[in-house]
């Protein structure tokens, strides 16, 4: 169905990636933002704040971020879209109230504007280092859906997106962005209502007494009812059955988490997107996202005036990870280069997938900046260059790291 | 042009002893009361006589949470409304140290309120030092607990809609044996006032007023941080021992300043104490 | 905890409420016949957010009615307490609290129980109606396992309040249940000759000390705008025309 169009700010903006973000979960749909200002998020719970009575929806500013996410759950389960935001140490408070969201099988989207970390890290600046806490965050096992978007734009359609997938699977969904492109801005063109295509609820249209909160339907995922519809609910973040009653036999807790896991798995297919350039017959594939595959563009450019045969391979959903596309990628790519703001977390997805046949090469950042495109150039060409295979991921050495580390400079204040 | 050279002997600044010289100048903008507060502090850690090397500060995230990076103590700049935890467990590890907690409404009463009301309960032998400037200024201005109704903040943006806490009663009703609010107007009393809660077992909630020149007093139209200080000047109100009930704090209301609790209870180590001793163990 | 549900029944049923529009978001566990007896929509969430998750619940259908089951109101969830009851978020809010009383050497004192209680012997526990009400909440109230008429009453009067109301509830710890058979005649005994009812009492003056009896009824019992409604006003007057106000305000109460 479309979005209704007092959701929908239409028009031609300049705005930042966070406010795009703000404006995207309105125009979702989104009637229940609870938040807690988090440097470098806070501009979008701002931009909600802003706009919110113009869909009859409300922005709360809770005590916590772990107020803020179980509000969220709770405003979910009264039937609305809901969101919240926040960055890395908010991301850490949330994780527990995430995980029961992924055992209920609650839709809502979670932003995180990375910054540098860890702890309190370096607020003001970017950083990516939250990837595979965004994947087993918090405790159990579960599957989930990220994504990672690379400009404002972006973030305004991937966050429509985030919830249309929250709704489709039942399940909660991140959107993994940075500060660089959260507080970057950009054109955003925000089209009229009708060409916005927004997911609603699979509510259970049945009698109340019929209704089994956790029945799959073919694709397996459940129809959701709310609160206050008579279906005398009972919901439970203990392992249940269908009607989510717990039991603790093997049994049982083997079909709920099984589900759970197959739900995504399943649906990969659907699911994960990906922007692919000159992987076809490329030597190096670069494997990125977010704001280091917008900087890596600039250094395949550069690899690719030296002659080197260079695909880019952008990772728009990270989670589920493309393995049966980096699988097949390694059979014609002699090596991988993986720029990320970390040092190293997808890379050794990568790696995992490639299974020995590619060499993979991480260009790390220990954040607060984004990479040089000389390095991932000079990565390239070293990875085009190693013949032998290479044991387990290999780090180049960047600029930055000889300079601060070996030419022994003193660091400015 | 070049700087011009001075002659004189290095000159020492009276405070030079407590802060820590190599991180000034610091952050704080022009118009803020944060410094003010520091300098009270300063001058209260002297008055008192105090071992420097036995007090600890703690601060959290946020504008005030910058102190204990400005102060030669023992300094700790924690995790986001985790300040008193930490100092709890410096108290309890470490009983003979003094400890000070230095942050501001939002680290200790919204994220931090449970942490804030347990301690109180608890009785834990500690100063808190609570810098309210009704907003959360580092983040960029958003609304805090403090922020009275209908004050603009940029996550209200049609003006606040929640009451706001009233510190010294929730402080209060939580069980701090001493109580004060003064502003920064009031350098003279609230130095006092740490001293007197320096020397005090127990929990101290010592609330300072402070203007934000660059975000609540910015977003409300009120003038910078010197018509913040007048507006302080002419709306305040000295009430020792006043109900704490009757200290809420409207949008641009009189303000009641004073101590209004003090009184006694045993300390949370000295009740650990008497407990372990009634078990026989030695400590 | 039977007899708590029995109060929760009566409670539920005499305040007119059609139970499909209760939401009961709970940490304490109840077991899916309980529930299916009650008729309400029950969430088992995490530790202390029963008022998080409650507020949540409100604000996006502001129809229901929410009651708040926390068994941990004051250690983890003490901070959404003390929020909610600044923001008169419209939720009542059933403190089950079991500290347990037991005879030391002829003396009462409060003792350490279950293990997420925050009361310990060198400890003083929270006096919550007093903590509530200074806070903002507008019912407080307390009682004890034995006063099931009082606590149905109480549940039925909380769940029209307008506002953060909060009853708190004494009872025997887990064992008590258990039947381990001599506390259980104890307790009950306890209660009965310890407890004083005193209505409209300050809750300044109801803290549990040992020395004392504990104090039950119902404290406080005022009204103040809910939050739904100060929200409203205040962007009405803000927006003027381009605002509709949110929600129902007077959701639930017809049942």
């Amino acid at each position: 169905m479309n979005a209704n169009p007092r959701d929908v700010l239409s028009g031609t903006h300049y705005i930042d990636g966070d406010v795009a973000s703000g404006f995207g979960a309105l125009a979702a749909g989104c009637k229940f933002i609870a938040g807690y200002p988090i440097t470098p998020s806070t501009e979008a719970a701002e931009a909600f704040a802003r706009v919110a009575y113009k869909g009859n929806a409300m922005f709360i500013q809770m005590e916590d971020e772990l107020a803020s996410v179980s509000a969220v759950v709770g405003a979910v389960w009264s039937g609305v879209k809901s969101m919240t935001i926040t960055s890395g140490p908010g991301y850490s408070l949330m994780m527990e109230t995430f995980g029961f969201a992924a055992m209920l099988e609650t839709p809502m989207v979670l932003l995180n504007i990375q910054r540098g970390g860890p702890s309190t890290g370096v607020p003001t600046k970017t950083g990516q280092a939250d990837i595979m806490q965004s994947r087993w965050g918090s405790h159990g096992d579960y599957e989930i859906i990220a994504f990672a978007p690379e400009s404002p734009q972006e973030l305004f359609d991937y966050t429509v997106k985030a919830f249309n997938l929250a709704e489709r699977y039942r399940c909660p969904v991140m959107i993994m962005s940075d500060e660089c492109v959260g507080h970057m801005t950009e054109k955003v063109v925000i089209p009229a209502a009708d060409r916005i295509e927004i997911e609603p609820r699979r509510f259970f249209k049945g009698q109340p007494g019929q209704y089994s909160p956790f029945k799959p339907d073919d694709d397996l995922v459940p129809p959701m009812a709310k609160a206050g519809d008579g279906y005398n609910l009972y919901i439970s973040g203990r392992a249940h059955n269908d009607q989510g009653m717990p039991y603790t036999n093997e049994e049982f807790k083997l079909r709920c988490i099984r589900r759970l896991v197959d739900k995504i798995k399943k649906n990969k297919e659907k699911i994960i997107e990906l922007r692919e350039e000159n992987t076809k017959d490329a030597e190096v594939v670069v494997v990125a996202y977010g704001i280091s595959s917008r900087v890596a563009v600039r250094g395949i450019e550069l690899a690719r005036e030296k002659g080197i045969k260079v695909g880019q391979l952008r990772l728009v959903t990270i989670w589920p990870f493309p393995d049966e596309r980096i699988a097949e990628l390694s059979q014609t790519a002699k090596a991988f280069v993986v720029p990320e703001i970390n040092y190293g977390q997808i890379a050794f997805e990568v790696d995992r997938c490639a299974h020995g046949r590619s060499n993979v090469v991480l260009v790390p950042h220990g954040g607060a900046g984004v990479h040089n495109p000389d390095d991932i150039c000079d990565a390239i060409e070293y990875a085009v260059k190693h013949k032998e295979p290479l044991e387990g991921v290999h780090e180049y050495k960047t600029r930055l790291e000889r300079k601060v580390f070996e030419e022994k400079m003193r660091i400015a204040e | 042009m070049e700087a011009v050279k001075t002659t004189a002997a290095h000159e020492i600044h009276p405070m030079e002893n407590v802060l820590r010289m190599d991180r000034i100048p610091h952050i704080w903008c022009p118009g803020c009361g944060i410094g003010i507060a520091v300098t009270a502090f300063a001058a209260a850690l002297e008055k008192a006589n105090i071992d420097l090397n036995k007090v600890a500060i703690v601060s959290g995230i946020g504008c005030t949470g910058r102190v204990a990076g400005y102060v030669k103590l023992d300094s700790f700049h924690t995790t986001h409304g985790r300040a008193i935890a930490f100092a709890t467990g410096i108290k309890v590890a470490s009983p003979d140290m003094k400890v000070v907690v230095f942050s501001g409404d939002g680290d200790l009463i919204a994220i931090g309120g449970n942490h804030f009301i347990h301690a109180a309960r608890r009785n834990i032998d500690m100063l808190v030092v609570c810098v309210n400037n009704f907003i959360y200024a580092m983040t960029g201005g958003q609304v805090a607990p403090t922020t009275p109704l209908a004050a603009y903040a940029t996550t209200c943006p049609f003006g606040c809609v929640e009451p706001p806490f009233n510190i010294p009663y929730l402080a209060d009703s939580s069980g701090a044996v001493y109580v004060a609010r003064w502003t920064a107007l009031h350098v003279r009393r609230l130095t006092n006032s740490f001293v007197e809660a320096l020397n005090k077992k127990g929990l101290s909630v010592v609330e300072v007023i402070s203007p934000c020149a660059q975000y609540y007093s910015r977003i409300n139209r009120l003038g910078d941080g010197l018509d913040m200080m007048r507006f302080y000047h002419d709306n305040s109100e000295i009430r020792h021992g006043e109900d704490t009930k009757n200290l809420d704090i409207g949008f641009q209301q009189k303000i009641i300043m004073g101590k209004f609790v003090d009184r006694e209870r045993p300390s949370y180590t000295d009740r650990y104490q008497d407990w372990l001793k009634q078990r026989k163990v030695g400590m | 905890m039977n007899p708590l549900v029995t109060a929760f029944k009566k409670g539920f049923e005499r305040s007119g409420i059609k139970p499909s529009r209760i939401s009961m978001p709970s940490d304490v566990l109840f077991e899916p016949e309980v529930v299916k007896d009650l008729g309400v929509d029950y969430f088992h969430v995490t530790r202390g957010r029963a008022i998080a998750f409650g507020t949540g619940l409100k604000l996006a259908n502001p129809a229901l009615r929410v009651v708040a089951v926390a068994g941990d109101l004051m250690t983890i969830g003490g901070n959404h307490f003390v929020h909610g009851g600044r923001r008169n978020m419209e939720v009542l809010v059933i403190c089950i609290n079991n500290y347990v009383y037991r005879k030391i050497a002829g003396k009462t004192a409060p003792l350490v129980t279950v293990k997420f209680s925050p009361y310990s012997t060198f400890e003083e526990p929270f006096n919550i109606p007093h903590l509530g009400n200074s806070c903002g909440a507008i019912y407080t109230a307390r009682w004890t396992a034995l006063h099931i008429e009082e606590l149905a009453e109480s549940i039925a009067h909380g769940l029209t309040k307008r506002g953060l109301a909060v009853i708190e509830v004494l009872v025997p710890g887990p064992d008590y249940y258990n039947g381990i058979g001599t506390w259980r005649d104890e307790l009950v005994k306890f209660y009965h000759e310890n407890s004083e009812k005193r209505d409209g009492e300050m809750p300044r003056n109801v803290g549990i000390t040992g020395e004392s009896k504990i104090i039950v009824g119902e404290f406080t019992d005022k009204e103040m705008p809910p939050f739904i409604d100060t929200y409203n006003k205040q962007l009405s007057a803000v927006l003027k025309d381009k605002f509709t106000p949110y929600g129902q305000t007077n959701g639930g109460q017809n049942g």
